[in-house]
């Protein structure tokens, strides 16, 4: 907590901000008066951190001392990236491979196109420079480190203005010394710039990934740094003397110091706040395995959890570059409420990934869009129909939803309401097959998993896509709208640890692998005590990255307890591998890569348990709303007056601040003790 | 047939894909060779009961637009007795196949008793047998040495594998237990195609999933119809050559095409092809088909997704026993050239109808390099192959990318990652790099091709290359130039560089501990005239090691100082200089006889006047090419002193081909053909 007097734990508020890319969403808890306030003002485009300094005045007038936490969840590195602001970067590689970077690996953006171009990379071609050093695919030295050499092209580079250097050289996973030796004649002659070891960052096989990965940290370095320190700044100006925290893409906290080395762990810090809390908030559902659907305005974030345990993927990607910093596991798709429906040349019907974003917006907006999207579905069919919508700024204009959505009626033939419904069809289809594409295709069954659906446009839509899928549970927490924002206060550290080392299971005894093991868990545990953390309160977790032997890709299983014989390792592997894809297979199991992770509480300051708090009376009036090819009386309820307990038929709308939840004929929603909203099919017949 | 909303439609053909999808995802996770899984060199189609293709996705254009075909044979041979439980293996090339190491699973499923739906999977498996570790041999002169050959059998029947098929195709194979592995995966494939199918018709019901495919057909028909329709009519040429080499040597084999675009249909008539030849240059009509139609897609409605209906308005003409409808007992192992070729004549004609939307031409073959044996430090077998891509063409609006996929190759990989091969193979990867000046000149630049040395760090191997385009640079168009040819040698560790007497054609040189295997892919070609390239960008081009600053002089003319900046004015004066010195001759009409044997083909010959042949600075069978505002004409000259200097005669088909009249003047220039140079920076690294 650094040399300040920490706030009086008893009146503390915790504070969390999320950068989304149309609002900045503000979740404080006050610890003295046990609530939640939200704050929800416009992002500030150029990535400032203005914006979240407005929310933060906002929120705590006066009472900036009293902060005893403050996470952000940034789009900082991730818009460096996507806008190609980063810095000046040069990249000393192992001579020979000069063109890793440049070529990738050599495929197609653009299947049948032969105009197709290969994006821009981060790095131009006479900044990567080639230094001789080689070792092999066991880390023996083949040609030693030319120090001479690695001097001579960091000179080259500081003369071009370079503001940040990526040291990637060939099979560093299996030795780190070359790179390390480089590093330090890098930071010595590069002093004011920033610089990242491919060793370091991702020390795992793949060239390609790996060196993309590193220079996509030190693309991005400078930009974070200097952003993290205007934001330490501006909050120390406004009176915040808590220190900064930064969500992670793997879904834990980050100190702002460590993240400003590793920026290339932050590139979904967003969507990440929003699933850590999904899992923290399971844990007091009850519910282990679940599927978290976060639909926004412009895209639908889908993420898996089995027990309690995010998937983490294997494939990450920043704009056309790989990234393998270890991240959540989100699919993303182009369909949110603001997604644009048209028809298109051939008569093809399509929702998204056109958005109409913040502005114009959807024509209920009426800020001048005309096309119509989701949310003007929504509001024709009355489904979505609030009166504070976004944040009161707004009146929902319904004869303009009519008029856009008519004009795709006419081109459709279809009547009013069914065109309607229909956009709503296909971007539930299109939200359906991002689930299955997380789901079905790893041989899981999405009817085995409960649906946790937030965003601002997620509870309007979460029964069809439950219904499509054959889910039939569906849960809303509290704040659905500020979601992420919440997940940033009730997440938990993180720290991964990693190494690739083929080991054949057959020869291996269980003591070699637990020497691979403890200088890992060394690493994660000693991280997360720098960070501050009593090393009492850390918790390890092994998960051993396991494949046939002549296979090249790897199922992560987790190891947790103590590690008994090879043989059952061998015999865990070959369940999940039977239980993804259904083909049971006798041959040799290798690990490919050991993992740790190390996790452990964010602050001292715990947050009570949520609980459904209203007392009664929720109904506050009815509407038409259409369902199943007619128009419904349907009741409208306050969220804020259900009290534990209270059960709402279907058809039913339930709005709060932020967030409409859809209660359809034959669903029935129940406030949860915890706080969240439970959807059930079989609820009420229609 | 059901009514069908446009709603409707939308979602059960996002379902129909997310079930192709599923598929790719279970092959790509669980099988075993490396070319599978590292480059993603399978994939998987959805076909209805008459082999239409209905749904496909991120799949390679070469498997899965010729699978049509295939599936056809299949269902010719076994249709009438497939049952539920049945799973159908195939890769014979004589059956519509691609090459034997294609090995395709197809799986019926069964509705209401009546075939419903045939999900397929084609997967390239890394040996098949035959000749040559990988099975791909440059120099096999019957089918028989490229493997075993699998016609459409039921490798399993309602549900009980064929054990002993399975043991006897095992065991013509290497590494047979990798072979099982891959089997397994495209039949757990299968099995998943064959849930979702259950789920979708379960909901919808098999007659609209059917009425739902058959509308995506026709729209994809209409589509195509439409851009057809926009070009304008005629009959548009080019002609271009495959590579074998005789006990003269360098044989080259015609290949023409005529393409006739009338009102909203379009023929592509290959007619005058040359015969099928003993070596490893012939493929099938269904790749050659398939690869017209990945043409038409790729430049007239670029990006779609594709189904068969875009096919119906076409028509593909191939003569049989020819290298583009092979028939017993020819080799059959080169689509990846036949098609690359196919890819040239088709842009080349294209490039007389719609010049705008065209590009130089790509890299000219698939580059299959083999490196295979007996690993000495495991005592296990292995077998490495690789398909490094080259440039591809220059086009109006922007350069050729360099070592890229090309059209027909889907989202392949093609650069494999050094750290797994030299896991897993006894190999070094000395150097992997663009392959300096490889790119074609152009306005704007074709690609360049990659440059690689791959040295064998213990025991033996044998080396195979299954290639084209060794000898016949790429084409550039509108005036630009020819991208690099293919080239590979072997270096041994003195140092002495070995080369193979028939370049791009080699089967299962031995190797040393210590030799290295040199590489160059070829590049793309330029479009547009070089001369007229931004001066700027060849200057950048300069910086960035893309051209050498003597090709920005010598082609470009583009003066740079010491420092690389551009010297303005240096730079208009040569360029004036060098427009003044090309040889530009009129066009006379000579109806003359314009080809002479070559091998059992022909090749075009050009008679030129002595003077213009010194010069172009060639000899009597020099080769050059005429270049006007298409593709260029390319022949091998005759120098007669009985035409006129500044002359060139021509025939009425040579004259379609350029799009020329008598009188006009045109470009002749000799055919350039840069070349890797031996000795390459950081070969020097000793073998561990």
């Amino acid at each position: 907590m650094g040399m300040d007097a920490a706030p009086d734990p008893a009146s503390a508020h915790l504070v969390g901000v999320d950068v989304g890319g149309t609002f900045t969403d503000l979740v404080l808890f006050d610890a003295g008066a046990g609530g939640f306030r939200v704050v929800k003002t416009p992002s500030t485009p150029d990535g400032h951190a203005d914006g979240v300094f407005r929310a933060v005045e906002r929120a705590v007038p006066g009472e900036a001392a009293r902060v005893a936490r403050f996470s952000h969840g940034s789009t900082i590195a991730t818009n460096t990236v996507l806008e190609r602001r980063g810095a000046r970067l040069g990249v000393l590689t192992t001579a020979g491979f000069r063109d890793v970077l440049v070529v990738g690996r050599g495929n197609r953006v653009r299947l049948y196109d032969v105009k197709a171009t290969r994006p821009e990379g981060l790095v131009a071609r006479p900044d990567i420079i080639e230094v001789d050093e080689r070792l092999d695919a066991a880390g023996a030295v083949l040609r030693p480190l030319d120090e001479e050499g690695v001097a001579a092209a960091c000179r080259t580079l500081a003369a071009r203005g370079v503001e940040a250097v990526a040291i990637c050289f060939l099979h560093s996973y299996a030795d780190p010394a070359h790179e390390r030796r480089a590093g330090e004649i890098a930071r010595r002659l590069l002093p004011g710039a920033s610089v990242s070891l491919s060793s370091d960052i991702l020390p795992e096989l793949r060239e390609f990934e790996r060196f993309s990965t590193t220079a996509l940290n030190a693309y991005v370095a400078p930009a974070t740094g200097r952003y993290l320190e205007d934001m330490r700044t501006g909050l120390r100006k406004m009176g915040i003397r808590a220190p900064l925290q930064v969500m992670g893409s793997n879904g834990g906290i980050w100190t702002a110091e460590r993240m400003a080395e590793r920026p290339v762990n932050a590139m979904l810090s967003g969507p990440a706040g929003g699933v850590a809390a999904a899992t923290i908030l399971a844990r007091s559902l009850g519910v282990p395995d679940f599927i978290a659907y976060d639909m926004g305005g412009t895209s639908t974030d889908t993420c898996l959890v089995r027990g309690y345990r995010q998937e983490m993927a294997t494939e990450g990607r920043i704009g056309p570059f790989p990234n393998r910093a270890p991240q959540i596991e989100i699919n993303t798709v182009g369909a949110g409420g603001g997604s644009i429906a048209s028809v298109g040349p051939g008569g093809f019907f399509e929702v998204g990934p056109r958005s109409a974003g913040a502005r114009p917006g959807p024509a209920c907006y009426g800020r001048g869009g005309v096309e119509p999207t989701v949310t003007d579905a929504n509001v024709v069919l009355g489904r979505f129909r609030p009166s504070d919508a976004l944040g009161g700024e707004i009146a929902i204009d319904i004869a303009a939803a009519e008029a856009a959505v008519g004009r795709i009626a006419e081109r459709l033939g279809l009547g009013l309401e069914r065109a309607a419904e229909g956009i709503l069809d296909v971007a539930v289809a299109r939200m359906t097959a991002s689930v299955k594409e997380i789901s079905v295709m790893r041989g899981l069954d999405p009817r085995d998993f409960a649906l946790l659906a937030y965003g601002g446009a997620g509870p309007l839509h979460a029964a069809a896509v439950a219904a499509e899928l054959g889910i039939a549970k569906i849960a809303i927490p509290p704040l659905p709208g500020a979601f992420s924002a919440l997940g940033l206060l009730i997440a938990e550290r993180r720290h991964d640890a990693s190494r690739t080392l083929a080991t054949a299971l057959s020869e291996a005894r269980i003591e070699d692998i637990e020497a691979v093991l403890r200088p890992l868990r060394a690493r994660a545990r000693a991280a997360l005590v720098a960070d501050g953390l009593e090393e009492s309160r850390v918790r390890l977790e092994t998960v051993l990255d396991m494949r046939f032997e002549g296979q090249a890709f790897e199922l992560s299983v987790p190891v947790d307890g103590a590690l008994d014989s090879t043989d059952a390792l061998a015999a865990r592997f070959r369940e999940a591998y039977l239980e993804r894809y259904g083909v049971e297979d006798k041959d040799p199991v290798e690990i490919a890569v050991y993992r740790v992770v190390g996790r452990g509480p964010a602050g001292d300051i715990a947050l009570p348990e949520m609980a459904a708090a209203g007392g009664g009376g929720s109904e506050t009036g009815r509407r038409r709303a259409w369902f199943g090819g007619r128009w419904r009386e349907t009741a409208i309820h306050d969220r804020a007056r259900l009290a534990a307990g209270d059960r709402v038929s279907g058809p039913a709308i339930v709005e709060e601040a932020g967030a409409t939840a859809l209660v359809p004929p034959g669903f029935a929603a129940t406030a949860h003790p915890s706080g969240s909203l439970i959807l059930s099919n079989g609820g009420n017949d229609a | 047939m059901p009514e069908l909303d446009p709603i409707t439609l939308e979602v059960i053909t996002e379902g129909l894909i997310s079930v192709v999808r599923e598929m790719r995802a279970t092959v790509f996770r669980t099988a075993r060779s490396v070319a599978i899984h590292e480059a993603r060199d399978f994939s998987c189609g959805l076909f209805d009961p008459t082999g239409q293709v209905v749904a496909q996705s991120e799949d390679i254009g070469s498997h899965v637009v010729p699978l049509p075909w295939s599936v056809e044979e299949a269902l010719k041979d076994l249709g009438g007795g497939l049952a539920p439980g049945d799973v159908i293996l195939m890769n014979d090339p004589y059956r519509q196949g691609t090459h034997l190491n294609d090995v395709t699973i197809v799986y019926p499923i069964f509705r209401d008793g009546a075939l419903a739906f045939l999900p397929a999977v084609r997967e390239h498996w890394a040996d098949v047998g035959g000749a040559v570790p990988g099975s791909m041999s440059g120099t096999a002169n019957e089918i028989y040495q490229e493997g075993i050959r699998i016609p459409p059998v039921k490798i399993v029947e309602r549900g009980r594998l064929n054990g002993a098929l399975m043991e006897v195709l095992l065991s013509n194979m290497r590494v047979r237990a990798d072979r099982l592995g891959d089997f397994n995966s495209g039949l757990a494939a299968c099995h998943t195609a064959e849930r979702r199918i259950d789920e979708l018709a379960g909901r919808y019901g098999i007659e609209t999933l059917q009425a739902a495919v058959a509308l995506n057909l026709d729209r994809s028909e209409a589509r195509m119809r439409e851009h057809i329709r926009r070009l304008p009519d005629g009959v548009y040429r080019y002609e271009d050559y495959l590579e074998t080499f005789g006990p003269d040597g360098f044989e080259p084999l015609l290949l023409p095409i005529a393409l006739t675009i009338g009102g909203d249909r379009l023929k592509a008539d290959f007619a005058g092809a040359s015969p099928q030849v003993p070596a490893p240059v012939n493929s099938t009509l269904a790749v050659s088909a398939a690869s017209v139609l990945i043409v038409l897609k790729s430049v007239l409605d670029p990006g779609h997704a594709l189904n068969h209906g875009s096919f119906r308005p076409v028509e593909v003409s191939a003569p049989p026993s020819t290298i583009v409808n092979v028939t017993h007992p020819a080799p059959a192992g080169s689509h990846g050239e036949i098609r690359k070729r196919i890819v040239a004549v088709m842009l080349g004609a294209l490039s007389g109808a719609c010049p705008e939307r065209v590009s130089g031409d790509v890299h000219r073959t698939s580059f299959h390099n083999l490196i295979g044996g007996v690993d000495a430090g495991t005592g296990r077998e292995f077998v490495h192959y690789e398909w490094s891509s080259g440039g591809n063409g220059g086009f109006e609006e922007a350069d050729g990318p360099s070592a890229m996929a090309a059209i027909d190759w889907g989202d392949l990989s093609t650069v494999q990652p050094t750290e797994v091969l030299e896991s897993r193979f006894p190999l070094l990867v000395e150097w992997s790099r663009l392959g300096l000046d490889s790119g074609g000149p152009g306005r704007r630049r074709g690609g360049l091709g990659m440059r690689r040395s791959l040295r064998l760090t213990r025991g033996e191997a044998r080396y195979s290359l299954l290639a084209d385009g060794a000898v016949m640079p790429p084409f550039g168009v509108l005036g630009g130039d020819s991208g690099g040819t293919v080239e590979s040698f072997v270096v041994r560790p003195d140092g002495a560089r070995v080369d193979f007497a028939s370049p791009g054609k080699v089967g299962g040189q031995p190797l040393a501990a210590g030799d290295a295997v040199v590489l160059q892919s070829a590049g793309g070609g330029g479009y547009g005239d070089p001369l007229e390239r931004d001066a700027g960008e060849v200057a950048r081009d300069a910086r960035e090691d893309y051209v050498s600053r003597a090709v920005a002089e010598a082609v470009y003319g583009v003066v740079l100082g010491p420092d690389g900046a551009l010297d303005e004015g240096a730079t208009a004066a040569l360029r004036g200089r060098l427009a003044a010195a090309r040889v530009r001759l009129a066009i006379v009409a000579d109806e003359a006889d314009a080809y002479v044997p070559s091998g059992p083909s022909r090749r075009r010959i050009g008679r030129l006047a002595p003077a213009d042949a010194a010069r172009l600075g060639l000899g009597e069978d020099g080769r050059f090419e005429l270049a006007a505002g298409a593709a260029p004409l390319r022949a091998w000259l005759r120098v007669d002193p009985a035409v006129a200097p500044g002359s060139a005669p021509l025939d009425r088909l040579g004259r379609t081909m350029l799009g020329v009249r008598p009188g006009e003047t045109v470009l002749a220039r000799p055919l350039r053909v840069p070349r890797v140079s031996p000795s390459t920076p950081g070969s020097a690294l000793a073998p561990a």
